[in-house]
Formats: C-alpha cells, sequence, structure tokens
C-alpha cells in the first residue's frame, strides 16, 4: 500500500478518511505522499512554506495508524485523522519556529500550542509545516514576507493574494489538503479567490485567538482553507467553540458539516440572498469579476432562491474605518517586540533606549513600521478623538447595517475582490494594494462570517474569481448551505492544472 | 529650612494621594493563572501569559473584581457598571507587553471618601482650621471638641490594573539604573492584581496624610483583600504635593514624591518636600513639576525626571477584554459581604461595650487585636455581662498582651494564646481566683505552652485563697501570736497592717486574697478596739 502524490493531491478529507476506514492506505501513506508532493512542488516553484515538520507529521501519523490497527474507525482518532494540513506561520506549534514572516522572529521557538493548532491535532491532522504569509499579516499578497515570495499556482509568475497567501497557494497545489489562516480584512478570502480554493472566516468568536500572534485583536478570526466545501465545514467543525483562554470565544456547536450536507441534500430553494448593486461599481472592480458573480447570481436563482436588492448605507466608510483601528491595535500588539526578551536585538547598543529602537527599525519591514507608526499616531492623546473614537462609532453603524440586512435576507453575496491574482510586484502602491480588500474588511468590521467560494475562471485573465457569501453573526449555517449547494452547480477544477502537471512528472512519487 | 509649622504659618499644603495595593489574598494573578505568593524564587511564579508570550490573551480573574468593588464599597464609593479596561502603553524591561493593563475614564469605584478623626498631637500639625469639623460626639463617639478636628478626605477613584515586573541594577551607585552594570528582572509580580486609589487634593499635612493611609489599610486588612506590607511593597503610596499662599485658592505647581515605604517615610518625606518648597519659593524660585525620591538616611528628596510634559500612554480600551457589565446582584452580593469596618467597630466598643474611646481606638487600629477580642468575647457564657468582661479583657489585650508582643517580636498568631484561654485568664482574675499579678505569670506560661489557664492555676496550685473562714482563721492565728504587735496597732500605729498582711501571705504561700486579707485584718483589728475600749 502507498499513495502517489497524483492520487493523494486529488483527496478531499472525507476520501482519506475513507481510505483509511477501508484500510486501503495507511496515515503514514498519506505522510509520505504529502512530504513527497511537498517535495517536488515547493522549493521550485510555490514556496508556500516558511519551515516544514515532516517529522511531526510522520508520528501524527503512526499515532492515527495505532488507533485504526485497534481495529477502530478513524473517525475515532478524529475528524481530521490522516489530514495533512499546514498553518500560517503565525499560528504557535510547539517544535516548530512562529516567525510571522519577520525577521524580528526569525529564531523564535513556539512556547505554546495555538488552540486551533491543538485542537486540529487532536482532531488527527498531519501537520507538515508553517506557511507564509505577509509579515505580521498586514498585506494582501504575501509579499511583505521577509523571507520568500509565495507563487500563485495558477500562474507562478501572479501573487497567491494575502495574508495567509502560503496556505491558499500549498492547498491550491495539492501540497495540503486543508490549511489554516487567519482573517483581520480579507486575509482567508481573498488568497482563497486568488488561489481558487475554498477559504472561510467564521464569524468572530467562533474559533479562539488563543496562541495566534496578534495583528488586530477585535478584527482577527482563525478560519480553514480547503479544495472543497465539505473540507472546510470539517475543519472548522475540529476548532470551533468557547476556549477559557480567550475570552472573546464563543460556544458554538460543531454543526458546519451538518449545514453542508442540508444544502448538498435539501438545495437552497425559497432562501432571500441580498445583493449590493452598487457594489459592482466600487473602483477597480473588473469586467471579468463582474461577469462571473452575475453568472453566480443566475445560479442562485436557478436554485429556487430569491435575489434582494440591499443597500449597506454606512459600509463605504469601512475601509476607513478599518485603517484605524487595525493600526491602532496592531501597534499595540506589536508593543511586545522590544528584543529584551525574545527576538532581533541589535547586538552592539550602548543605551536601552538605542537597543529599543533599533532592534525594532532593524527588525519589521517597512509595512509593518508603517502601520505602527499609524497606530501610534491615530492613538496620541488628542488625536485619539478624531480618529479612534469616530472610527468605533462608524463600526456600530456598520454593523448595525448588516444587523437590519439580515432581517431581509438570508446570506449576502459580493464578489471577494475586485480583480483576479496580479503579478508579482505589479502592485507597490499601499493604497492600491489596500483597495483589493474593499469587499471583504466590511465583513470584519461588523464581524460576521464570510465565505470566499471559486466561481470560475477570469475571461480576460483566466485566473480564478471568487463569490463571498456572507452570513448573520452566528449564523455561519446559512452560508455553509448556501455555498454547498451552488458548489454542486460548477465543474471546476479545485487543483491548479499547472501543478497538476509538475506534480504528475516521474520522479514526483517519492515512495 | 523654616520647621513645618513656621511654613504652615504662611503656606498651605495640598496633598493628594496615589496608594497601589496589590491583591494579594487572591488565589492568581488578575489575568492569568499564576499564584501570587510572596517571596518565591525569581521567575518561578510566570505563565506564557503574564510573560506575554505572543499569541497569549488575558482573561480576566473575576475575584480581582470581587476584592476591588468591595473597597469601592469599604470607601463609600459609587460601583460603576459599565466600565471598560484599557491598555496603557510605555517601554520598560519589567513590562512584558510593554503596555498595562487598566482601567479607562470610568473605573469601578468613582467619587468615594472618608472621614478622618485628627486628634491629639496628629491635630496640632494643622495650623488652620478651615473646611474642618470639631470633634464631639456626633462624629467620634465618646470625644469632646479640645480633642481635635474631623476632615472629609475626597477618593477620585479606585481602579483595577495589573502589576509590573521588579527590577533589580547590579552595579553602579545605590541600586539605581543610572550607572549599573547589568539589571536583573522578576516577572514573578508581573500581572498581579493591583488597585490603585487616588484621593482628592483634600489633605493639608503629613499627619493627615499618615492617618489616611492607616485607615485605608486597615479598612483593606479588615476587608481581606490585601496583607498591605509597606515593607514588602505590597501597600505603596506616592504622593503629590503642591503650595499655595494662605487665603489663595488657585493651585501651585506640585512634586510628586516617592519611595515612601513606612508611614514614618510619608509623613517625613512630605513634611521635608513641604519646607524645600516653601524655601524654595520664599528666595523667589520656581517648583518645577517633577517625580521626587525620599531618601530618609540622608533626610532629602531628590528630583528623579522631570515631568514637563504629560507622557502619552496611547491609551485605548483592549480588545481582548469585553466591557465590563456588573450587575445589581453582584454589587448586592458584595455589599452583603461587607465586614463590620473600623468605624463601626470602635463605635460598637464605645456605645455597646462601654469602652473608652483611647481604648476602642487602640484596639480596633489593630486588626489582629481587634479580631482576637471579638473572639474571646464570642467565647464568653451567653449569661455572662458582656460589658463587664469587655473592660477587663480589653485592658488585657492592651497592656499584657501587646507588651508581650513587643517584648518578643511576635504577632498573636505566631503565639500559642487563643480567644478562649485568654478569655478564660479574664474571668479568673475578675472572680478573684488568682490576682492579677498572677494573671500575669499564668499568661506568660500560656503563650509558651498554649495550655488552659484554668488547668495552669490547678497544675502550679497557685489558685488565690479567697474562702472567708480560711482568711478569718489564718488571720486569728496571726493575731493571736503577735499580742504586742496588735497592741500597738489599737493604740494607733495602723501601718503595721502592712505587717499583718505580710505574715498572712507567708503563711498561705502568698495565695491569700490580698483584698480579702486586708478587709479581715481591718475588721478583727478594730473589732478588738471596740472591745477593748
Amino acid at each position: 500500500m502507498s499513495l502517489s502524490p497524483a492520487e493523494y493531491t486529488g483527496f478531499s478529507v472525507l476520501d482519506i478518511l475513507t481510505g483509511l476506514d477501508c484500510r486501503d492506505f495507511t496515515a503514514r501513506d498519506v505522510a509520505k505522499a504529502a512530504i513527497a508532493t511537498i517535495e517536488s512542488l515547493e522549493a521550485e516553484h510555490v514556496g508556500a512554506f516558511i519551515s516544514l515538520t515532516p517529522e511531526m507529521a510522520l508520528k501524527a501519523a503512526g499515532n492515527v495508524d495505532g488507533t485504526c490497527v485497534s481495529g477502530a474507525s478513524p473517525f475515532e482518532a478524529g475528524l481530521l485523522a490522516g489530514v495533512p494540513i499546514g498553518y500560517k506561520d503565525n499560528m504557535n506549534l510547539l517544535g516548530s519556529r512562529t516567525t510571522c514572516a519577520s525577521r524580528m522572529m526569525e529564531n523564535y521557538e513556539s512556547m505554546v500550542n495555538a488552540t486551533c493548532v491543538s485542537k486540529t491535532l487532536a482532531a488527527g491532522a498531519l501537520p507538515m509545516g508553517k506557511t507564509n504569509l505577509d509579515e505580521f499579516a498586514f498585506g494582501s499578497s504575501t509579499e511583505t514576507s521577509a523571507f520568500k515570495t509565495t507563487h500563485n499556482p495558477w500562474d507562478l509568475t501572479r501573487v497567491p493574494g494575502g495574508s495567509s497567501g502560503g496556505s491558499a497557494a500549498a492547498v491550491a497545489s495539492g501540497m495540503l489538503t486543508v490549511a489554516l489562516g487567519s482573517d483581520t480584512g480579507g486575509s482567508i478570502r481573498q488568497p482563497a479567490s486568488f488561489c481558487g480554493v475554498v477559504g472561510f472566516k467564521p464569524t468572530y468568536g467562533v474559533v479562539s485567538r488563543y496562541g495566534v500572534v496578534a495583528f488586530g485583536s477585535s478584527l482577527d478570526q482563525v478560519g480553514p482553507f480547503g479544495r472543497s466545501v465539505a473540507d472546510v465545514a470539517l475543519t472548522t467543525d475540529a476548532m470551533c467553540g468557547h476556549d477559557v483562554r480567550d475570552s472573546t470565544s464563543q460556544n458554538i456547536d460543531p454543526t458546519y458539516y451538518k449545514s453542508v450536507l442540508a444544502g448538498q441534500r435539501e438545495g437552497i430553494k425559497g432562501m432571500r440572498v441580498g445583493v449590493v448593486s452598487e457594489y459592482l461599481n466600487a473602483p477597480g472592480v473588473t469586467a471579468e469579476v463582474t461577469a462571473a458573480f452575475k453568472e453566480a447570481l443566475q445560479r442562485v436563482e436557478d436554485l429556487g432562491a430569491h435575489i434582494v436588492e440591499l443597500e449597506l448605507p454606512h459600509a463605504k466608510a469601512a475601509l476607513s474605518a478599518y485603517y484605524v483601528i487595525g493600526p491602532c491595535e496592531a501597534f499595540s500588539n506589536l508593543s511586545r517586540f522590544d528584543s529584551i526578551r525574545y527576538g532581533y536585538c541589535v547586538p552592539d547598543a550602548t543605551t536601552m533606549t538605542e537597543q529599543y529602537e533599533r532592534s525594532r527599525a532593524e527588525g519589521f519591514g517597512p509595512e509593518v513600521i508603517r502601520r505602527i507608526l499609524l497606530g501610534t499616531y491615530l492613538l496620541s492623546s488628542g488625536v485619539y478623538d478624531t480618529y479612534y473614537y469616530p472610527a468605533q462609532q462608524v463600526r456600530t453603524l456598520i454593523t448595525q447595517d448588516y444587523h437590519s440586512a439580515f432581517e431581509q435576507v438570508d446570506v449576502l453575496l459580493t464578489p471577494t475582490s475586485p480583480r483576479t491574482a496580479f503579478a508579482v510586484g505589479e502592485v507597490s502602491d499601499p493604497t492600491t494594494m489596500y483597495l483589493s480588500d474593499i469587499f471583504t474588511i466590511p465583513i470584519n468590521i461588523a464581524g460576521n462570517g464570510g465565505l470566499s467560494l471559486p466561481i470560475g475562471l477570469g475571461l480576460d485573465s483566466g485566473m480564478p474569481v471568487g463569490l463571498q457569501i456572507i452570513g448573520p453573526q452566528f449564523k455561519d449555517s446559512n452560508i455553509m448551505r448556501v455555498a454547498a449547494a451552488l458548489e454542486a452547480t460548477y465543474d471546476i477544477p479545485r487543483l491548479a492544472p499547472l501543478v497538476q502537471e509538475l506534480s504528475n512528472t516521474p520522479g514526483g512519487d517519492a515512495r | 529650612m523654616k520647621t513645618l509649622a513656621e511654613v504652615f504659618c504662611d503656606w498651605e499644603a495640598v496633598i493628594g494621594l496615589e496608594v497601589h495595593t496589590e491583591l494579594t489574598t487572591l488565589n492568581s494573578k488578575v489575568f492569568c493563572p499564576c499564584k501570587v505568593e510572596f517571596g518565591a524564587p525569581p521567575n518561578s511564579q510566570v505563565c506564557p501569559i503574564c510573560l506575554g508570550i505572543p499569541g497569549t490573551l488575558p482573561v480576566l480573574n473575576r475575584a480581582a473584581i470581587e476584592s476591588t468593588v468591595l473597597a469601592g464599597l469599604a470607601t463609600n464609593c459609587t460601583i460603576e457598571k459599565q466600565s471598560m479596561f484599557y491598555r496603557k502603553h510605555y517601554f520598560y524591561p519589567d513590562m512584558t507587553k510593554n503596555l498595562q493593563i487598566t482601567q479607562g475614564p470610568v473605573a469601578f469605584c468613582m467619587r468615594g471618601g472618608l472621614t478622618l478623626e485628627v486628634l491629639g498631637a496628629s491635630a496640632a500639625e494643622r495650623t488652620h482650621l478651615e473646611g474642618t469639623q470639631p470633634v464631639d460626639q456626633s462624629n467620634v463617639n465618646g470625644a469632646s471638641p479640645a480633642d481635635g478636628y474631623v476632615t472629609r478626605i475626597g477618593i477620585t477613584r479606585i481602579h483595577l490594573e495589573e502589576d509590573a515586573g521588579k527590577l533589580v541594577h547590579i552595579g553602579g551607585e545605590s541600586g539605581r539604573i543610572s550607572g549599573a552594570d547589568y539589571s536583573l528582572v522578576d516577572y514573578n509580580r508581573c500581572g498581579m492584581g493591583l488597585i490603585e486609589l487616588v484621593t482628592e487634593p483634600d489633605l493639608r499635612t503629613p499627619e493627615e496624610a499618615r492617618l489616611f493611609l492607616q485607615k485605608l489599610r486597615l479598612i483593606y486588612l479588615t476587608l481581606g483583600i490585601s496583607d498591605c506590607s509597606m515593607e514588602q511593597g505590597s501597600l505603596r503610596c506616592d504622593g503629590n504635593i503642591s503650595l499655595r499662599r494662605r487665603g489663595t485658592s488657585t493651585f501651585g505647581t506640585k512634586t510628586e514624591l516617592k519611595n515612601m515605604n513606612s508611614f514614618k517615610n510619608l509623613h517625613d518625606g512630605l513634611a521635608f518636600e513641604i519646607c524645600r518648597q516653601a524655601e524654595l519659593l520664599e528666595s523667589g524660585g520656581t517648583v518645577v513639576q517633577e517625580t521626587r525620591h525620599w531618601e530618609p538616611s540622608k533626610n532629602r528628596t531628590i528630583g528623579m525626571r522631570s515631568k514637563e510634559t504629560v507622557a502619552d500612554y496611547y491609551l485605548f480600551p483592549d480588545p481582548d477584554l469585553a466591557p465590563n457589565d456588573l450587575s445589581d446582584a453582584f454589587i448586592n452580593e458584595m455589599r452583603s459581604r461587607l465586614p463590620e469596618l473600623p468605624d463601626a467597630r470602635i463605635a460598637r466598643y464605645v456605645t455597646t461595650l462601654q469602652l473608652s474611646l483611647a481604648d476602642a481606638r487602640i484596639l480596633a487600629g489593630d486588626i489582629e487585636l481587634a479580631r482576637f477580642f471579638d473572639r474571646a468575647l464570642e467565647a464568653a457564657p451567653q449569661t455572662a455581662s458582656t460589658q463587664e468582661l469587655a473592660k477587663p479583657l480589653a485592658n488585657m489585650l492592651i497592656n499584657e498582651v501587646s507588651a508581650y508582643l513587643n517584648a518578643e517580636t511576635l504577632s498573636l498568631e505566631q503565639t500559642k494564646l487563643k480567644p478562649e484561654y485568654l478569655l478564660e485568664l479574664t474571668q479568673l482574675v475578675l472572680s478573684e481566683e488568682i490576682s492579677s499579678k498572677q494573671g500575669k505569670e499564668v499568661l506568660a506560661q500560656v503563650f509558651i505552652q498554649g495550655v488552659s489557664p484554668a488547668e495552669l492555676v490547678e497544675e502550679l496550685g497557685i489558685k488565690q485563697v479567697s474562702n472567708v473562714e480560711e482568711i478569718g482563721a489564718v488571720a486569728q492565728r496571726i493575731l493571736d501570736a503577735n499580742p504586742a504587735k496588735v497592741a500597738e496597732y489599737q493604740a494607733g500605729k495602723t501601718g503595721l497592717l502592712g505587717f499583718f498582711v505580710g505574715q498572712a501571705m507567708k503563711a498561705t504561700d502568698g495565695r491569700a486574697n490580698p483584698k480579702l486579707i486586708n478587709e479581715t485584718f481591718v475588721n478583727l483589728l478594730s473589732k478588738g478596739t471596740e472591745s477593748h475600749g
């Protein structure tokens, strides 16, 4: 029994669980196939990982196999038994470094397991490595990583999106079955859209943030990437729920997969689906995105749902509020990186102040410094009342907008991003970069859940386009249901074809 | 430099205090489950959360809110139901996150105050009494107006925050950071619950400041929210001092005084700083707004860092912690948990137990003595008149027990004396079964052996002879044996009474009840006079 990379890259979570259950292969076979796939794709082509943890994966696989040998079903080893998983490198995994893609944290050894990590490991997942991101998750292309450029598996000259670009690219290329990301303004949904996979940011509070290096504490939410809605739902089920170590986490029942089954079996006939037409006139929305979006709406109608036109009067202020609240929280959260106890430290400072200043100036990259400076300014006495306080008021208004919208509809649809993946180095102006998140940011401001579903390739760029499905707070079941039903109407590959070819070349099999 | 009294002729001092108190009686730190024992090895009581390890989050320990609300209720504050934790940012190595979680504009406890009774020598420091009330029966039980004055000290707020770690500077001069070779950090204290009380600038003399802090400490000890040790740093007090000319109302420039780690240092530091400012102002200088360090050994304050510009702490609400929303039920539960506070205790001692005001203040002023006293009284049988017992019990504690503790430098807890033993001993003396002198001897044994005084008296055979017939017989024998002396006495040499008493004591091994034997001799000898005359 063994698995070729070609077989492995086609597997869903359920394929792995079923294969283990039928004794077609072992978890160690899955781990070895994943390692082989990573060996053939990672270094020369995709660059999705900052560090790899094959020994940990093989050990975890051994544990799963141990459970199965005793005659038990793999489900007893957990919902993700034998499933190769990757963690964004801002998530603490004991036995690995957590670098946040920053020189500041280049040699930082994790001291705890993040709750999302320990829960997925407890569910039997195989930890393959830590994935690349924009430094400290500040960015939308993964280009601000201090260590490497991650390439979009659909076109290696393009970015995978960001900030969780490594996770998205690793799943799209088949190196991982599922991966975790964190989403502060679109950092799961936008790269999922760029890489043609499913990416889900649950409602704020569904997954514990403990152990994930904080960017914007009131905006950050952990979520999964997968090549199907079912995989994303199963991964969420494995890690949702209240955590005593995060007082903002909530009691959530693991019923995400159940909602997917409901969508697949019962469809979405009679559901009310909201659309904001004004959104399509937003700056930078490309024709191919508009076309794909309209086609998706047609399919939703064909499934028997009702399209409802909506207005979200304050949503246009979301970006402004986000670029006040986000930097303020980031400035504060990043204060602890001071070179005293851990992290990058200049060796030759002569005073304490010099050590602080130079270590931070040299350890942080330009985008991080930009946001820290912005936050410092925005929270200065006298300035606070001009920006931070109004931003919180705007936040309340936006949240109310969504509340009233969801009195009329069950889900809301938007494109995930105004455009498809751009070329590496193409966007250098920060404000242009910030615009790629105009549809995802309001959802972090309001706290709702949002999922990006692939809806085909752009007519002009040939790159994947994503549809964002937004649900009422703590009713992510609506999202799962619509996503599963709509997914079934598309017959598009989730595995990037280019990479599929590469992984099928002889020698890619490391048996 | 002028004396304080001289300065106060022309100047009025305006003093406000900031009192930091560690919640040492909690089972854990305020935002993590770490223990909080004093004196543990450096960095042994830390975890990823209080070390600020990237990714960790604070989770509020509910008991810390309880302690804070109790402190507020006991100091007449309004309890604010809605409040938020804020982050206060500054870079210093004793901080693991370079931010301190504290409360924002609204604290759990706002707008309170304490009444200070300033009596005796303490009152003399204040030369102008405007804004105060004379002491009388209505505000201090048993006091008369000549005893002093009463003044109210406003409390701006009491908020909950986390403490920072401790820096130890190695090398260089006097253990300070400037000039040190290197510094060590102990994060055991980092994240401990700390309540900060800020007073209004209502204090006018160093004595008032000292009395305020003593009263506050006693309240906190009564609540059981902290061990309040100034020596170990669980109670820390900073003072803000400014001067203004008598009769004016605008505030002068203030300095902030630190390192006043005893009541004496608080008083002396403030007194010195008042005199220093007066001299400066009178010589045409100006006071610089700064933090100053009190050096008791050199009797001086020295400037630490200038506070001309207000530091910017970039305060904003902590997004990791939900806004606080205290229910009426919670606040009422805390109110019902309030123990008898020191003022009420003094009033009870004076009114119900008929103790003198001075005794009541001494007893109630020492939480250990007061609790011991209350327990001893509770142990008395229901039939006994508590008033009758209270006075001798109080005397025993204030005099005998305190003297022993002071001499041995022990606390009550460290001896084997129990409240019921002290009660028993008091009753033995009260019923004249032993003399008060014997009482002292028995007490000294009980402290060490921890046995019942009644048993000890029995064992030692020192029970006083108080039987009238027995005493009468002894006395008669002595009179019979000394006819010459009897005659002398009856001829007017009454000083011989002492001789007879001494003989009786000798005959009973000192166990005769001295009062009874005295009376008996006087009676017998006067009878004789009558019969012969």
